[in-house]
């Protein structure tokens, strides 16, 4: 099983795992989740489109409070 | 005054209070003093979720009808700040910015050489760029030039509630500004926030002076009253202030005369 790097943690990846499913497994709610794959970010409408491969490095953000 | 709106790159707000969303106890006393204030835009950062702990959403806690500015808080240089905002915006936030580069973290004052870069780099990619900069008027103006939507020159260090100490700087801003001006960070009083608009300032971002007072919704309320006096204070004129005494009653007519 191939694996990629969330948060700078190693996240192993099932096979075909979109950017959408990676969300949904790791619980992350909310309106909006900021993805960011290699380093581009990846707009929202296409989560459901992007398949994370082996190696990736994937950031997940969010809105935070903040002045 | 009834038609005294606040326009930022075309859209008009009614209030002029922007506040920040940061350092409150709750996000419930958040959100009630969000209300409070009647502000209608707020910042927001952007950080890497926690995967161990994620927390509560501060998203379930804002108003609907309040709008959001993702700022480029923790950013030290241009290259960073342009990575987050367009990090924000793919991700559904609006493409409004607040740019913060500041690499000093004892003071936090901005790199105005980084965030002029990055003003010119997001404009250019569609963003509605709002610059958090030392009161500096030709930083302001090549802000303007290269197509910032305000510019935000900071009172005081932020969370430093000194109040307008670089206030003469600001007024030479204020004088020359061809978009708002917004005073953002030290601001520590109401009666400040009304000093900056009493001067002209178009607008002020508060967070600190707020979210660490005693009783954050009634100072979020205190802030809004103070706004609202000092922008009808500047459209009302100020009057000239005069060396000797002027009586305010009649010298004629003295009963004693």
């Amino acid at each position: 099983m191939s694996a990629c790097t969330v948060n700078g943690r190693e996240h192993a990846l099932e096979p075909g795992e979109t950017v959408a499913r990676l969300l949904e497994r790791l619980g992350v709610a909310g309106p909006y989740a900021l993805v960011e794959r290699n380093g581009e970010p990846v707009e929202r409408f296409a989560y459901p489109r992007v398949r994370l491969e082996g190696g990736d490095s994937v950031v997940v953000a969010r809105p935070v409070a903040g002045g | 005054m009834q038609d005294d709106v606040l326009t930022i790159a075309g859209r008009a707000f009614r209030s002029r209070l922007i506040t920040g969303t940061g350092k409150y106890d709750s996000f419930e006393t958040m959100r009630d003093a969000v209300v409070a204030s009647g502000c209608e835009l707020v910042t927001v950062a952007v950080r890497r979720i926690d995967l161990e702990a994620s927390g509560d959403d501060i998203m379930s806690f804002l108003p609907e009808t309040v709008g959001l500015l993702p700022n480029t808080a923790g950013c030290e240089t241009a290259v960073e700040a342009i990575r987050v905002a367009r990090l924000a915006r793919a991700g559904g936030l609006p493409d409004w910015v607040k740019l913060e580069v500041i690499p000093d973290g004892r003071y936090l004052l901005p790199d105005p050489v980084e965030t002029l870069r990055a003003a010119e780099a997001l404009v250019a990619d569609g963003f509605t760029v709002l610059p958090y900069m030392l009161p500096d008027p030709v930083l302001a103006s090549r802000l303007e030039d290269v197509g910032c939507a305000t510019v935000m020159p900071l009172a005081a260090p932020i969370g430093t509630g000194r109040g307008l100490k670089l206030r003469d700087a600001i007024g030479i801003m204020i004088e020359q500004a061809r978009v708002p001006v917004v005073i953002d960070a030290g601001l520590g009083s109401p009666s400040q926030a009304a000093e900056a608009m009493e001067m002209g300032a178009d607008a002020v971002l508060v967070n600190t002076a707020i979210a660490r007072a005693g009783d954050p919704v009634a100072m979020a309320r205190a802030f809004r009253l103070a706004v609202e006096a000092g922008r009808l204070a500047y459209c009302a004129g100020v009057m000239e202030p005069g060396e000797t005494a002027e009586p305010s009653s009649p010298v004629a007519g003295l009963v004693t005369s």
